[in-house]
């Protein structure tokens, strides 16, 4: 069945890798209720790894791997036009976005695809951080 | 993440299933330091049971290399799925590994 309006899910998890698969798996159920989605297997990693990729840098920036740390995720799926937005919140600290150049991809890295993936695979990227609050938000369009 | 070990003379195959991630990473990268520790280094690392790579495991990748290279040996990989093998192109690593449709393309090639 076609998806008709918007739909959301909220999710709260404690600042853990263990819980990435977890945000995958919300990521992929999400996007079941989209029919007629071309290059869906494709489509649905590029999301689940752009978002893993904000997490991993919350996981490891925001919080610096304290475990009291919590990423609240929203994802809304809206089908005219047809599109993803996902909004995740920290309370750690901030870092400057726009300071962080792409690497240099004729160079063979070890570090610093991160931010480069999140950017190449979502159509927008935004970082706002607030006092107390830092957001993310990413839309893909799905069309 | 499960892990599996074959040898074929002196080249050594590391099969992976599951998601290579940040979680899973740590036990693939301590394998492959104690596997390119003595020379020759040569490996394949077979990737057909991987659905998902994140920024970690590539970087877990590259450093495997190095210490392949590093040890008169090479990295090869094979079987990538569609999508994982997209992130090495997007990234254009698959310029800086050998990638192999099959294990057995990715053993013989040792040899040429």
């Amino acid at each position: 069945m076609s998806l008709l309006h918007s739909e959301v899910i909220q999710l709260d998890v404690p600042a853990s890798y263990y819980y990435l698969r977890l945000i995958s798996t919300c990521i992929e159920e999400l996007l079941t209720r989209m029919d007629n989605l071309s290059d869906r297997d494709i489509l649905t990693y590029n999301i689940q790894l752009a978002t893993h990729e904000v997490c991993t840098n919350i996981i490891d920036h925001a919080y610096a791997g304290n475990p009291q740390g919590r990423i609240t995720m929203t994802l809304k799926l809206t089908p005219q036009p047809a599109h993803i937005v996902i909004h995740l919140r920290d309370t750690g600290d901030t870092f400057d976005f726009l300071s962080i150049p792409d690497p240099d991809l004729d160079e063979v890295r070890e570090h610093g695809y991160g931010l480069f993936l999140i950017r190449s695979l979502m159509d927008q990227v935004t970082y706002n951080p607030d006092p107390g609050q830092n957001h993310w938000e990413l839309v893909k369009y799905l069309a | 993440m499960n892990m599996e070990i074959r040898s074929f003379g002196d080249i050594t195959v590391l099969a992976l299933s599951g998601r290579f991630d940040k979680n899973t990473a740590p036990s693939v990268a301590t394998w492959l330091t104690e596997a390119t520790s003595t020379p020759p280094a040569n490996l394949v690392v077979n990737l057909a049971e991987v659905n998902f790579v994140d920024s970690t495991a590539l970087a877990t990748l590259v450093q495997a290399l190095k210490r392949c290279q590093q040890q008169q040996g090479n990295l090869h990989l094979c079987s990538l799925q569609r999508q994982v093998l997209m992130i090495f192109e997007l990234t254009r690593l698959d310029k800086a590994f050998n990638i192999f449709v099959d294990e057995n393309h990715a053993i013989q090639s040792f040899a040429v």
